[in-house]
């Protein structure tokens, strides 16, 4: 157990961050460095301002109402699970420091419980878009247009995700022993507490960090680049 | 496939490669959003036509020679040599799309499926593999270009032929069509033969505007064919020709493409600001019926009126409510087809399409939604203002008896000018 949490969860980490951040960095330095051409290709009606370009690209990019008006049941699963991504995200936060006003008011059972709910509803909702999208690409009538990436990345995300739940839903240990993890990775003091590597969920959030650390290792190699690049063939579209 | 053609495709790409293209290359997640965007894929229900799968094609190859992650498993990507076999769907993939951009106004990336059918056409026409028939078109016209003496008496008599026609219309036997006017207000560049020319001169006649015509045609194959060289030299003709004559405007005709490429691309081309306008046909007739120098009367044009957007023209071109003022001019029937400006639905008769017969079944077959459009408008006449739209919707309103006059606008305007014999000028 030890030995499988130091590899997944301490230098897998420091692996991961090496690589998605390095690999993100070539990713935008090869755009940066490709010259652009020349001709404005935007479509109209455009925005007459830079103003008005931006927040049509950041409307574009956050909102997509286009794709919306043309396939909502799918626009709607993207959103889903998005911004269960970004809540997820928010509350993994707690990790690197406890917030600041919540959990004085709610206490500690409170914020423990606020948290197995908030978390719960995102971790669920992330996992029944990531099957819809699975079901999708299997099945729906442009199968053939998907690639080995395709799967790959929903199945780690899929594994990240079921494994996230399971602590989540199963696991008796809360913030305070995780966040004495990820601060001393954070540190460079790294040690796994006692506290979790007696608990059921150790395992978990072994397997849990290992879907993440490839996820994240693989993330500048392939089209979740488009985190970064949608911002720019946005503003693209109205150039 | 050798290994000098191998380097010449992979060339190619390089050469051609762009920020914009990288980036929707490597972006692209193949969410298929635009599965419904496209008509042709609606009409075909082919994945060859689905958008993201034309950008596939040329991903395989730009990830096995220009991505690591591609280089290194080339599996996980599909990534591949471009072999005959992908050659040959790029061909019908590339040809066939029209460039409309729908996909990318519905995409939540806004990916350009046109630019990367551009690289898809380079990679052709470096193997010899470019459609023929376009190629044909484009060298003509270049060498038209560099010719034009040896045209020149048969254009002007055919001008002629046309003034008589004019002169007849608009009952004055001064009017005319001027050529190589040094210093004239606008310069039109029209459409190989007389339908657009005639009404322009009837309208330019009756505003007493100060115009000459172009020697050459507005049409581009090089754009069509996929060659920017070629294409920025068919354009810099008239360019050169407006240049000289010293004109205050270039007046393209009713064709979509032609507009872009004047318009939008020209200058990027040639890597110079013109010292004119560039105005399409229409842009102009609503300047001179709003200005008040032509009349129109209303109801001379019988039945409904809607109004279709050429792509190029609108949602590429932004040109979207002057022919609409245009065609509201001259009748209170008008009703506009659903869905309308930028979210039009491409008619299927775009990019070249129209010039390539082994292509007819698939562009009859992805004007389904444009036929379905018109159906429900409810119209008897269609304004039209782009000779590809028209050629494609002739064809549609033939094979399920649409029952519709399609109409360029210019006819129709000088259908309703009271003249002389304004019924039969088109």
């Amino acid at each position: 157990m030890e030995t499988y949490l130091q590899i997944t969860s301490i230098w897998g980490v420091y692996l991961t961050a090496f690589v998605f951040f390095a690999g993100m960095g070539v990713r935008i330095y090869q755009w940066a460095t490709t010259p652009r051409s020349p001709v404005p290709f935007g479509m109209f009606p455009k925005p007459a301002t830079r103003g008005g370009r931006i927040a049509a690209m950041l409307r574009d990019t956050f909102v997509a109402p286009h794709s919306a008006q043309i396939e909502p049941r799918m626009w709607t699963f993207a959103m889903l699970f998005h911004l269960a991504a970004l809540a997820a995200f928010v509350g993994h936060l707690r990790l690197v420091q406890e917030y600041p006003v919540l959990p004085k008011l709610l206490g500690t059972e409170g914020m423990n419980s606020f948290a197995a709910w908030a978390g719960g509803i995102a971790g669920t909702l992330m996992m029944v878009a990531v099957l819809y999208w699975i079901g999708r690409r299997t099945f729906g009538a442009f199968k053939n247009l998907s690639v080995p990436e395709d799967y790959l990345l929903l199945g780690l995300l899929l594994g990240v995700i079921v494994m996230g739940n399971h602590m989540r839903f199963f696991g008796d240990v809360h913030a305070a022993e995780y966040r004495a993890w990820f601060q001393s990775l954070l540190l460079f003091r790294p040690h796994i507490p006692e506290e979790i590597m007696t608990s059921n969920v150790g395992w978990s959030l072994g397997t849990h960090m290992l879907f993440v650390d490839l996820f994240l290792m693989y993330f500048p190699f392939s089209k979740l680049v488009h985190a970064v690049g949608a911002f720019a063939t946005n503003l693209t579209r109205s150039e | 496939m050798d290994a000098q053609a191998l380097q010449t495709i992979v060339g190619v790409i390089d050469k051609r490669m762009t920020r914009q293209v990288k980036q929707y290359l490597d972006i692209c997640a193949r969410c298929a959003i635009c599965k419904d965007a496209c008509h042709q894929y609606v009409g075909t229900d082919d994945l060859t036509y689905l958008p993201a799968r034309r950008a596939e094609l040329i991903r395989q190859v730009y990830k096995k020679y220009f991505d690591s992650a591609g280089r290194l498993v080339p599996a996980l990507y599909e990534a591949r040599d471009p072999d005959d076999a992908l050659l040959d769907e790029l061909y019908t993939s590339c040809y066939a799309c029209t460039g409309c951009r729908r996909c990318m106004y519905y995409c939540p990336f806004s990916i350009d499926t046109q630019q990367i059918v551009a690289i898809g056409k380079a990679m052709l026409i470096a193997v010899g593999r470019g459609q023929e028939m376009l190629g044909q078109l484009a060298d003509a016209a270049l060498f038209k270009g560099e010719n034009v003496e040896m045209f020149r008496d048969v254009l002007v008599s055919g001008f002629k032929d046309i003034e008589a026609e004019v002169r007849e219309i608009t009952g004055d036997p001064e009017a005319t069509i001027p050529v190589d006017k040094q210093g004239a207000d606008i310069l039109y560049v029209a459409l190989a033969g007389a339908h657009s020319i005639r009404p322009a001169a009837v309208i330019f006649h009756e505003a007493g505007v100060d115009w000459t015509i172009s020697l050459f045609e507005a049409a581009n194959y090089g754009y069509f064919f996929g060659d920017p060289e070629k294409a920025r030299l068919i354009a810099k003709r008239f360019m050169d020709e407006a240049k000289r004559l010293g004109v205050k405007e270039v007046v393209v005709p009713e064709c979509g493409h032609a507009y872009r490429v004047a318009e939008i691309f020209y200058e990027a081309w040639a890597k110079e600001a013109l010292p004119f306008k560039v105005s399409h046909i229409l842009e102009v007739v609503d300047r001179l019926i709003k200005q008040g120098r032509i009349t129109v009367e209303k109801g001379r044009i019988e039945g409904r009126v809607t109004y279709h957007d050429p792509c190029q023209i609108a949602r590429n071109g932004g040109i979207y409510e002057q022919p609409r003022d245009v065609v509201r001019a001259l009748t209170d029937d008008f009703v506009d087809l659903i869905p309308n400006r930028a979210e039009q639905w491409c008619c299927g008769g775009g990019g070249g399409i129209v010039a390539i017969d082994e292509l007819r079944d698939v562009r009859l077959k992805s004007g389904s939604k444009k036929v379905e459009q018109l159906k429900a408008s409810g119209a008897s006449v269609l304004a039209c203002p782009c000779e590809n739209c028209r050629l494609q919707i002739e064809d549609l309103n033939e094979m399920h008896g649409l029952g519709l006059q399609v109409r360029q606008v210019i006819d129709l305007v000088v259908e309703a000018m009271p003249l002389p014999r304004s019924a039969s000028a088109s």
